[in-house]
């Protein structure tokens, strides 16, 4: 039986939690099996955060680390830090924001060159780069770019959800203004993929 | 809006969740019809705390955010022995502090069930060590249960209280980061509603008061409780054998290690059998010795300790049973650090001879992003301006001796104000032992919740032993680093009822601090002044910084809808840098050689725009 494993990576204060309890709990209308890791580092916000959502016929919450079938990047380094160390194979969608870690402003330096980082990374699968910020500031709050990046995750086609699933787990979330904004930025997310890739079957 | 919460509470049996092992720990609390419940907060344990400040109060739970884990553990044992079921939790080195109790509570017993809750930190996500906590099932000789996930995580916490009322002994209840932060389905159960919401206490002076010569007696009855527990154990559906292949191999593992065996077992469709202990004090001595002499190859996973292992051991030599056992003690698997699939397997393939392929290895180097002080935080503030203060007094050889929370990120670069950081408290405690034993200024960081914790008794060792420290309390009126629980410095407790602020400055006055004072540290000038002064002073000083956490304030400015952030003219901005390389606020960066604040991490503090961090005032309100 095929499980589907994905991590969320970015950085304290992204939604990067929120983003994997959506998918979960979507995953969950789907009928389906969800595990999900949260690791609560140190302090509240401005570290490396990463959340493990597995889906299927799964115990623990961490993804053997050949077996990664989504990565979605909140954020330029946080992505490549996971990238890095998955199976070359992995889908991967990166939101654009680049937040500068103080190690590197603290220097006197700027934000490291990401078409570098790019061409340094032996990934076989193409990176979908998004400006999930952007787009949610039009769905009408910068706080939806998580879910502009579920958005885009569903578009991509890998996902062993659908629209109805995500649209279904906002709901049950977030209610007035706050729920149309979010299903607009998930909407805005899709039309952000159009190359399709297979849909990874996941049996209930 | 369907509301966690309110799903918790309405719940039914049939009613399936999506929940962190913590919160269905919570659940299983007011399933079990607990009536007292107490903590300390501490990650990886804290969500039971946050999960009950909400629902407690409904199902007649009494539940507190105590002032540390031994008044915590003594608050529950009260309670258990006036007939209501009580349950304390905390992160693992909390044991520490709650231990001296907790001995001697598995002496007395107890009468409703107790359950005291350790959560482990292996790998230590947020913690100073990774100390396995089943060793203090031996210690203090109490029964012991494991859950691997949330669903057991409830349903074992139910089983937890039975046996503690059946024997009459606290039941240690121990998870480990990776079960406490697992999310999961969780199928929820009845809730208990015939046990008293008020206890009564009967006296019995040979029962409860541990004189030498009651404790005599006590330490025997203890034992005699725990060879009872040995056929328990064995006849538990906690314990239980798992059949996969052919079973040529046999595994034991508990917990979260459980999981990962599980996983690598389905990808690599392995031949062993499991055993999965979730009763581990005392073990199944019967069913361990028959799945032994049937396997011969025995293979133990568990995290941390060889504590199955070691038992294990000992039970196929008391037995005679002649079986290969691989684990830690004999290099197969590691005793440092928590266990994933990968790790797992590579273990595995070493003595069971499959092939692994091993993850790519990261070659990129990629900046390090440890987690930081908030945008906005009084922290910040507060090291910024002690270490010009330092500076000024031509103090470099200050030591600085910090302490658990938030506070102890002011270890990094740039502000290096954490010389040492061990425990709860030890800021000050050692602080005494570097102003008996050094000519160097000795400065205590020292949060407001810890100092409430263990803060006290060191402060009144220092003026009682005429000592030449600087206590600076960072007081943001809250537990930050575990999620903003209260603590006695705020104006309510965890049920959200209102109830007396005590101030830290009143503390330190009526221990005979005879210099205290009072800052706010967004205000640099003040701050400056007052930190210089007590630097001249040579017997003990206090000075309370006092600023709201940040991430509160931020709760109100997005409720007030009012929210202020800083922008830097580019015109004044003379380049020194001064903001990026000595404040390092973490929404100021540099971009195209500018220096730039992000707007959506800008707290709007409003710090760097004063003239001790921008000489040229070139940062100011965004308009
Ligand atoms: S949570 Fe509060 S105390 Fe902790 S770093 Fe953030 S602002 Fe500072
Ligand atoms: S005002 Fe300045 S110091 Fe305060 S959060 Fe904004 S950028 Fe950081």
């Amino acid at each position: 039986m095929k499980t589907f494993n994905m991590i969320i990576a970015g950085v304290g204060g992204q939604g990067v939690i929120t983003a994997g309890t959506l998918i979960s709990e979507a995953a969950i209308k789907a009928g389906l099996n969800v595990v999900m890791s949260e690791i609560h580092g140190l302090s509240q916000r401005g570290g490396s955060v990463s959340v493990e959502v597995r889906i299927g016929d799964v115990y623990g919450p961490i993804s053997p680390r050949r077996r990664v079938d989504l990565i979605m990047g909140f954020e330029p380094i946080e992505t490549f830090r996971v990238l890095q160390s998955v199976n070359t194979d992995a889908r991967v969608l990166m939101n654009k924001e680049k937040l500068t870690p103080i190690s590197v402003s603290m220097k006197d330096e700027e934000y490291p060159d990401i078409q570098k980082m790019i061409s340094m990374v032996s990934s076989s699968s193409k990176i979908y780069e998004i400006d999930a910020v952007d787009l949610g500031r039009k769905a009408g709050s910068f706080r939806s770019a998580n879910v502009v990046m579920i958005g885009a995750a569903l578009s991509l086609g890998i996902l062993p959800v659908n629209e109805k699933n995500i649209t279904d787990a906002l709901i049950d979330r977030f209610t007035g203004k706050l729920l149309d904004i979010n299903i607009g930025a998930m909407k805005l997310g899709m039309m952000e993929v159009s190359e399709t890739d297979e849909k990874v079957q996941v049996s209930p | 809006m369907v509301k966690l919460n309110d799903l918790m509470l309405e719940g039914t049996q049939e009613t399936i969740l999506f929940l962190l092992s913590n919160e269905a720990i919570a659940r299983g609390a007011v399933e079990a019809g607990v009536r007292v419940a107490t903590t300390y907060p501490g990650t990886p344990s804290s969500e039971v705390g946050d999960t009950l400040s909400l629902i407690a109060k409904k199902f007649g739970m009494k539940f507190q955010f105590s002032v540390n884990e031994k008044v915590a553990i003594e608050t529950a044992f009260a309670a258990s022995i006036s007939g209501l079921r009580s349950m304390v939790f905390m992160k693992h080195v909390g044991l520490n502090v709650a231990s001296d109790p907790f001995m001697s509570i598995a002496y007395t017993g107890v009468r409703s069930g107790m359950v005291v809750m350790s959560a482990d930190d292996p790998s230590m996500y947020s913690s100073q060590n990774e100390q396995d906590n089943r060793h203090y099932a031996d210690l203090a000789h109490v029964p012991m249960i494991e859950p691997s996930n949330p669903q057991e995580a409830k349903d074992f916490l139910l089983q937890a209280f039975d046996l503690s009322e059946k024997y009459k002994l606290p039941v240690l209840f121990r998870t480990t980061t990776r079960v406490s932060h697992m999310r999961g389905l969780v199928k929820l159960g009845e809730i208990r509603k015939d046990l008293p919401e008020m206890g009564v206490f009967v006296k019995d002076v040979h029962e409860f008061v541990c004189l030498p010569s009651n404790s005599y007696t006590l330490k025997e009855k203890l034992m005699d409780k725990m060879h009872g527990l040995k056929g328990e154990s064995d006849s538990s559906n906690m314990n239980r054998i798992e059949h996969h292949g052919n079973g040529k191999y046999g595994i034991i593992t508990s917990g979260a290690a459980y999981n990962s065996v599980m996983d690598v077992i389905t990808e690599y469709g392995l031949d062993a059998d499991i055993l999965k202990l979730g009763f581990t004090n005392p073990l199944p001595e019967k069913i361990i010795g028959g799945f032994i002499t049937n396997h011969r190859d025995v293979i133990i996973v568990e995290e941390l300790d060889p504590y199955l292992e070691s038992k294990i051991r000992t039970i196929a030599q008391m037995h005679s049973i002649d079986a290969r056992i691989y684990g830690k003690l004999d290099g197969y698997f590691s005793e440092s650090h928590e266990f994933t699939p990968d790790t797992v397997a590579h273990s595995l393939s070493k003595i069971i001879g499959f092939a692994v392929q091993d993850a790519p290895k990261g070659k990129l180097d990629l900046p390090p992003r440890p987690p930081v002080l908030c945008p906005g935080c009084p922290h910040r503030a507060a090291y910024y301006a002690v270490k010009r203060a330092v500076k000024m007094m031509n103090k470099p050889d200050t030591i600085f001796a910090s302490d658990i929370g938030c506070y102890s990120l002011g270890v990094y670069d740039p502000y290096e104000e954490a010389d040492t950081m061990i425990s709860m408290g030890s800021s000050i405690g050692m602080a005494n032992g570097f102003a008996m034993s050094t000519n160097q200024k000795v400065i205590a960081f020292i949060g407001d919740s810890t100092f409430f914790h263990s803060g006290i008794p060191p402060l009144i060792n220092a003026v009682h032993n005429k000592l030449n420290i600087l206590v600076i309390v960072l007081d943001n009126g809250t537990t930050a680093m575990t999620g903003q629980q209260p603590n006695p410095g705020e104006k309510f407790n965890a049920l959200g009822e209102e109830s007396p602020s005590i101030a830290i400055e009143d503390i330190a006055r009526s221990v005979g601090v005879k210099d205290v004072q009072v800052i706010d540290p967004y205000d640099l000038k003040e701050s400056l002044k007052a930190i210089t002064r007590a630097l001249k002073e040579d017997s003990v000083s206090v000075i309370v910084s006092r600023r709201e956490c940040a991430i509160l304030r931020d709760r109100d400015m997005q409720k007030t809808g009012k929210i202020l952030t800083y922008t830097v003219d580019q015109d004044k901005c003379g380049k020194c840098m001064n903001c990026v390389e000595n404040f390092s606020c973490p929404a100021i960066f540099i971009e195209n050689g500018e220096i730039r604040i992000d707007p959506n991490l800008c707290d709007g503090c409003g710090v760097c725009a004063e003239a001790y961090v921008c000489p040229f005032k070139a940062i100011e309100v965004r308009q």
